[in-house]
């Protein structure tokens, strides 16, 4: 049991009282503080063997000896498929699969308070049976805060178990197999002290400044011949648009629904738009968008004239892949 | 079975709070609604049928018990129905079953929810409160101390369905478009929470991720307090009662629904698979078996559309788009456009109108009775358009679980 914490933190909770309240008829109404609280010791029953096994570190499932279905967490032990047959205890690997792209929650339930963001996934990790249920895991990289791209379908991982375990799903998570040291990586269990997850390396550009130039010189010649492209330029008029990146800069001219890329920083620009990530703009021009980067944070923007044509900028490349799709570009000049 | 009809139907405002109403007063308000709109008194009706998602929302346990006399049903048989956020179809289909069966011949179905009394002192609001009372659906020992929520959740099959079709729902304009399309509906509805809101694909791309990359703070249902009623009725008394209000019946065509299990995994029915809601795709063709109807006789659907990029791979579980392309809905102008239909046009062949109520996204989504406020709709606009058959869907439930379609159809005017 933990010492000096209780189920219900302290501060959650409100004053005794009765106050007024108006709502939107304006007719004066009265409010109640109240609750509706249980507190449990809740048994973990048939799932007591599941979290004994994992304060010794270890995994375990249950299989069915007729199906060979594996269940891990062993949610029941006795085999829905098979007539409630006695499932037996199998010992699992510390390591499987995501099973699907993982989502990472920013706004926390109340209970989860300080946690986020979080991401919460499925591992499989009965891999080599037909049958088999997936284990609800904590994912956490030693990269930092669990961002997109990390926990992604299929994704290796390798389960960690906390120096200080009591019997909870918490007391283990998973870690990308390839941030785990070669030297550590058949430890089992492996504890969560014997990997590095203070101080963070930021992750390295993988890439190139040019490359992206290339990307993006590449989209604007290909929208000069797409008709949809050219219409999506059209709207957004007469423009010099600088780009500062990381590694480089260039500049974005925009006329007659024609966008043409340039080398050089031109000083006679409209407005500069700036990401440290020269990536934002080889996803946006392999089909992605600008307006997401601009929200994340990722891209800097000067005023909202800047905001304002990133909807039209999205379309470009969508609309070059769609042209492309349906034998629409027009001929090379 | 009985011939079912549905021949009255009534809802409250949704409102993100009522301080004016208990849900005692809100459920009594769309019960008096539908009963106006029948023309008839609660003491024609022979029994009850209530949709509450969660005690804890109402802050009473046997929360239906304090409403028996309230709403004017003393004596008579009531059945509360809790399926998480499938709550009020599933309240429909025992009403529904009450008919069909002979044991009742008229039958009350109201649902409600009194969702945002809920508070959280930590942040000062009601939101997390809320969130966490959702939260609570999922089990103690696993997904609840990992942080599951319904965001997330439903987020989870969406990145899933992403894995298995890449480049369909993970367009944010796509989807934004589909946002403000469903703000001009919600814009027509007189109860709905957001009618008077203007919400542009813009806005949709400028707002706060939820979780990225399927979900934006505008693209995410509300939390609503309300009620809806609905009285199904059988041949005879249906007939009856729409000589009395001069309309046409509507029909309960077809009833489908499906659950899928809890677990997540693969290779068994008593596993849940991930990519695909299964449960909406079943409950769907369960009930166009039930109709003798294929998705392209349908031309009107209220889609519980808790997000939208799961609306997306609903309406493509349903069968009206391909999975893997259902951003057709947009592409190729298969999502009717208001704007063009106004308020008495029929959509064009290959067209569909989604969520003329606004949805749950702009109309409002009081849990337990969501799905009696999206027939409502329905119904509405099936007679205002003359369009022959509506689908009415409903979703809940840990990781999309639960499924359930219901298939409505005009019926010719009742001559004395
Ligand atoms: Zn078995």
């Amino acid at each position: 049991m933990s010492q000096n914490q209780t189920v219900i933190p302290q501060e959650f909770n409100l004053p005794a009282g009765v106050r007024p309240v108006t709502g939107l008829d304006g007719i004066p109404c009265l409010e109640l503080a109240t609750q509706m609280t249980t507190l449990y010791w809740q048994t973990y029953g048939e799932q007591s063997r599941f979290f004994q096994a994992l304060i010794e570190g270890r995994l375990i499932g249950a299989k069915c000896p007729q199906c060979q279905m594996v269940l891990v967490p062993p949610m029941t032990w006795n085999c829905p498929d098979c007539g409630f047959t006695d499932m037996e205890e199998v010992v699992l690997p510390h390591h499987g699969l995501l099973a699907a792209t993982a989502p990472i929650t920013i706004f926390p339930p109340a209970g989860q308070h300080g946690n986020a963001p979080y991401a919460r996934g499925y591992v499989d990790v009965a891999v080599d049976v037909a049958k088999a249920s997936f284990l609800p895991a904590r994912l956490i990289t030693t990269t930092g805060l669990p961002r997109p791209g990390i926990f992604v379908k299929g994704v290796k991982l390798k389960l960690v178990f906390k120096d200080e375990r009591e019997g909870r799903i918490t007391d283990i998570f998973w870690v990308p197999w390839d941030e785990i040291p070669e030297g550590l990586r058949d430890i089992e269990p492996l504890l969560a002290s014997q990997l590095q997850f203070e101080d963070p390396k930021p992750p390295v550009i993988k890439r190139p400044f040019e490359e992206v130039f290339t990307a993006v010189r590449d989209l604007a010649v290909k929208a000069v011949r797409s008709p949809r492209a050219v219409e999506n330029l059209k709207a957004v008029g007469t423009r010099r648009i600088g780009v500062w990146v990381g590694g480089g800069e260039f500049t974005l001219s925009i006329q007659n629904g024609c966008l043409e890329v340039k080398r050089v920083s031109d000083p006679g620009v409209d407005f500069v738009i700036q990401a440290d990530d020269p990536n934002v703009f080889l996803k946006w021009a392999n089909g992605g968008s600008l307006s997401d980067p601009a929200a994340e944070g990722s891209l800097w923007l000067p005023n909202t004239e800047a905001f304002g044509i990133l909807p039209a900028l999205d379309r470009v490349p969508r609309s070059v892949r769609r042209d492309e799709g349906e034998g629409k570009l027009s001929p090379e000049s | 079975m009985n011939r079912v009809g549905i021949v009255g139907a009534g809802i409250t405002e949704c409102r993100s709070r009522w301080v004016e109403a208990t849900y005692w007063k809100l459920f009594q308000m769309a019960v008096r609604a539908a009963l106006e709109d029948a023309k008839m008194t609660a003491a024609e009706l022979d029994a009850v049928v209530y949709g509450i998602y969660n005690d804890m929302f109402e802050h009473m346990a046997i929360p239906e018990s304090a409403l028996t006399g309230w709403i004017s049903m003393g004596l008579k048989p009531g059945v509360r129905v809790t399926n998480g956020g499938a709550t009020g179809f599933y309240a429909m289909r025992a009403a529904y079953m009450e008919v069909a069966s002979g044991l009742s011949d008229i039958v009350l179905c109201v649902g409600g929810e009194k969702a945002t009394d809920c508070f959280d002192p930590q942040s000062g609001t009601p939101t997390p409160a809320v969130v966490g009372v959702i939260a609570q659906s999922w089990d103690p020992f696993y997904e609840y101390p990992l942080g599951a929520t319904a965001s997330d959740s439903y987020m989870g099959k969406c990145m899933a369905y992403n894995d298995a079709y890449p480049g369909d729902i993970g367009d944010g304009l796509v989807r934004a478009q589909m946002i403000e399309m469903l703000c001009r509906q919600g814009n027509r509805n007189p109860f709905g929470q957001r009618r008077k809101e203007t919400v542009t694909a813009e806005q949709v791309l400028a707002s706060r991720w939820i979780i990225a990359p399927f979900l934006r703070l505008l693209e995410a249902c509300m939390y609503t307090e309300g009620a809806g009623a609905l009285i199904f009725a059988n041949e005879q008394k249906t007939l009856e009662i729409c000589q009395r209000t001069g309309r046409q019946p509507i029909w309960v065509k077809g009833v489908g629904a499906a659950n899928e299990p809890y677990a997540v995994g693969r290779g068994s029915d008593n596993l849940m698979e991930l990519p695909r809601i299964k449960s909406d795709h079943l409950a769907a063709y369960r009930a166009y078996e039930m109709a003798g109807v294929q998705p392209s006789d349908i031309q009107i659907v209220e889609v519980h559309d808790a997000f939208v990029a799961q609306l997306m791979i609903t309406m493509g579980e349903l069968g009206f788009v391909l999975m893997g392309k259902t951003r057709a809905l947009i592409d190729d102008g298969v999502m009717a456009d208001i704007q063009k239909l106004g308020d008495e046009g029929r959509p064009e062949p290959g067209q569909v109108l989604i969520n003329p109520s606004g949805g749950l996204i702009f109309g409002g989504h009081f849990v337990g009775g969501s799905n009696m406020f999206s027939t409502w709709s329905a119904i509405r606009e099936m007679r205002r358009r003359q369009v022959p058959l509506s689908l009415v869907h409903g979703t809940g439930a840990i990781n999309a679980a639960y499924g359930g379609a219901m298939i409505l159809e005009l019926g010719e005017e009742v001559r004395a």
